[in-house]
């Protein structure tokens, strides 16, 4: 099996950095996602694997092979395109034979690969029909079988399903799970949709400006994120930076500015070595957060506020909060759970409790500039378009 | 909603439809009107004068074959030769220079493709005569061509530029240059470029990216192109006459010395205009079938 690596890769476009020396290992029959808002890198990234464009500098290796200077057709590595670019006058059958085709394969061996294939996608028997008379799951079908019978080493997947509607998506995300499964080559997936990502990926990266900001298990990367930017970027959570107090074990406290004057403690875990004194950012999910009426009882190693609900968002699976802590709002999201349900439920203007275990919350080495606790989400992320700069297709 | 209402509703759709249809007939009835009056009255009566017999200014009104026993006996069938050949090789060439300009400007900037555009059809805004006097000037004897080169020492005695088979091939080439571009560009502009990425991903190099996709995807342009091409060249008069020699004659240039020259011969410049329809026509009708069932092919299967 080949393990594909990336050394020191960067591309620009006119002076832009769209990749900023990039180095990872993607290893064999790997899921691999690159994630980031668009404008980051990943498809750059994703292209110059493919070899459609050129790296400034850095190699690209795979199955220690050096790939960089191969045009994309001597590449053992095939593409699935964001718009399927299925060839419009070519049927089904010739879209899916055309890797044979040019590679000059005898016809009958052609025809039975391409059943097999076809077979493999759930397609057996739309083999005649031309692209325009298929639906968008139906072209995702065919651009993944018309890649996959080249039985490439790696295959490429630039934003797959952002043309496909939700019910889809998630249907073909599982069919895409399963193909992986079933053909056992390393997939590099390139998408903008966290939950996506997280859901698919053996491992992944989050990206940013043309740098790999954090790589690891999604859940890695969604529990202990390393930056305020993987941790904004990645689900939702509450940024609240305050300066370190003291340092006891694996927890530390930090003293938080609610506005007057007023301070209060979080105490959290962290992954790497403090000083006492510096300013950091404690980063905390909505859902980790518990919201009661009445005071908790326990409370050794939980962070207790007190503060008053703003605002209530029902979404069916859960209702958000936004609740008032001095000047800073936590957004709180909090299940349906009937069972608990004994008393009525919270109301705007009330007075609450929030509460979350310590190891809930996670400590970042970022001060998180003009961000208190975070209400709106995801308005930090950059956006990193700029005139001139090809945008990510 | 019931049966009654269903049908009501439908009645009325089927009267709107039939109100449509007799829009459009009413529509068209110009243009029908014309094509009429203009085109298939005046060719009846070629159809007619070519079964007349000649008379020295006129026809005289009696049936004869003799015009189409002449055109098939031998001598009249070379200047439809050089006319089918001059139109192949015209249209070949177009499309062969007009494909890379055709997708230069299908791949430039938007602000960059109307400028060129403009500047394909500039030529349209002068008078055709004007052009081909001006391509004599250019190459005759004591032309432009002529002078420069030998003033540049490369040549010590005029070359024989006017009046050879090539002038008037080249000249074709140039006024029907742009009637290959506009359509191929049109075809070319509608093609997402991707998917040579794709073919290339696939492992196709950029020739057989080329041929299998960019080709065949152009073909409704190669198609219109060639035809626009290859009909007023078959029939051409005005180029031949102007930078031609006497010595190729082609069809265009035959039929109208038949009206010309005295004693005029009616009969035979009709039916010669007769069969060139007819090889038109048939050639139209064969292309239409193969294009036909390409698309057919690819709409509904």
């Amino acid at each position: 099996m080949d393990e594909l690596r990336i050394e020191n890769l960067s591309k620009d476009y006119d002076g832009f950095l769209a990749v900023d020396n990039v180095s990872l290992t993607i290893q064999p029959g790997e899921l691999y996602s690159f994630l980031g808002p668009s404008g980051c890198g990943k498809t750059t990234l994703l292209r110059m694997i493919a070899g459609f464009e050129i790296p400034r500098t850095g190699r690209i290796y795979l199955g220690g092979q050096d790939i960089t200077d191969l045009p994309p057709y001597k590449r053992p590595v095939n593409t699935i395109f964001q718009n399927y670019s299925l060839f419009p006058h070519m049927n089904v059958f010739d879209n899916v034979a055309f890797g044979l085709h040019v590679r000059k394969v005898p016809k009958t061996e052609i025809r039975d690969r391409v059943q097999k294939m076809l077979t493999l996608v759930k397609m057996e028997d739309q083999a005649a029909k031309y692209p325009s008379q298929l639906s968008g799951g139906q072209k995702q079908r065919i651009a993944i079988a018309r890649a996959l019978i080249n039985e490439p080493k790696l295959l490429l997947l630039d934003e797959p399903l952002a043309a496909l509607d939700l019910k889809l998506r998630q249907h073909m995300l599982i069919e895409l799970m399963n193909i992986h499964d079933a053909v056992g080559i390393t997939f590099i997936y390139v998408t903008h949709d966290q939950s996506e990502a997280m859901s698919i990926s053996d491992r992944m990266a989050v990206m940013q400006r043309g740098s790999i900001i954090q790589s690891g298990l999604p859940d890695d990367i969604y529990e202990r994120p390393t930056s305020i930017f993987s941790a904004y970027f990645i689900g939702e959570t509450n940024l609240i930076t305050g300066e370190v107090t003291g340092i006891e074990d694996e927890y530390v406290q930090l003293r938080c500015h609610r506005g007057n004057g007023e301070f209060f403690e979080i105490d959290s875990t962290f992954h790497f070595p403090p000083t006492l004194g510096s300013k950091l950012t404690v980063s905390l999910r909505p859902e980790k957060i518990a919201i009661t009426r009445s005071k908790p009882r326990n409370q050794d190693d939980f962070n207790i506020l007190r503060g008053t609900i703003e605002d209530i968002l029902y979404v069916g699976t859960h209702t958000q909060y936004i609740v008032r802590v001095g000047d800073l709002k936590f957004r709180v999201f909090s299940q349906h759970k009937r069972v608990y349900f004994d008393e009525k439920a919270l109301d705007w203007d009330e007075e609450v409790w929030l509460f979350w275990h310590d190891t809930d919350s996670w400590l970042i080495n970022e001060v998180a500039e003009g961000v208190e606790a975070s209400v709106e989400p995801r308005s930090l992320p950059q956006r990193a378009s700029r005139k001139g700069i090809p945008a990510e297709v | 909603m019931n049966l009654e209402a269903f049908k009501q509703v439908n009645c009325s759709q089927t009267k709107a439809s039939r109100r449509r249809d007799l829009a459009s007939y009413l529509l068209t009835a110009p243009a029908l009107i014309w094509l009429l009056v203009f085109f298939l009255v005046p060719y009846l009566i070629v159809f007619i004068y070519s079964f007349l017999s000649t008379d020295i200014y006129d026809v005289s009104f009696k049936f004869s074959l003799s015009a189409y026993r002449q055109l098939f006996s031998g001598i009249y069938l070379r200047p439809f030769y050089l006319a089918f050949r001059l139109a192949f090789i015209t249209t070949f060439a177009c499309l062969i220079l007009a494909f890379p300009v055709a997708y230069y400007i299908a791949r430039a900037s938007e602000k960059m493709r109307n400028m060129l555009l403009i500047l394909i059809i500039i030529p349209f805004w002068t008078n055709l005569i004007i052009r081909i006097f001006s391509w004599r000037i250019f190459l005759s004897y004591n032309g432009v061509l002529n002078t420069i080169l030998l003033r540049l020492g490369l040549i010590s005695t005029p070359l024989e530029l006017m009046r050879t088979d090539f002038t008037v091939l080249l000249v074709m080439v140039y006024v029907y240059l742009p009637y290959m571009i506009l359509p191929l560009y049109s075809a070319l502009e509608k093609m997402d470029f991707t998917l040579l990425q794709a073919a290339m991903d696939l492992g196709a190099n950029e020739v057989k990216a080329f041929f299998r996709i960019t080709l065949p995807l152009a073909a409704e342009g190669i198609f219109a192109g060639s035809l626009l091409v290859f009909i007023p060249t078959l029939g051409a008069y005005l180029i031949p006459q102007l930078v031609g020699n006497q010595r190729s004659l082609y069809v265009g240039q035959v039929i109208t010395y038949k009206i010309k020259n005295i004693p005029r011969n009616w009969p035979m410049a009709s039916a010669m205009s007769f069969v060139l329809l007819l090889l038109v026509a048939a050639m139209l009708i064969v292309m239409y079938a193969i294009y036909r069932k390409r698309t057919l092919a690819k709409r509904n299967v």
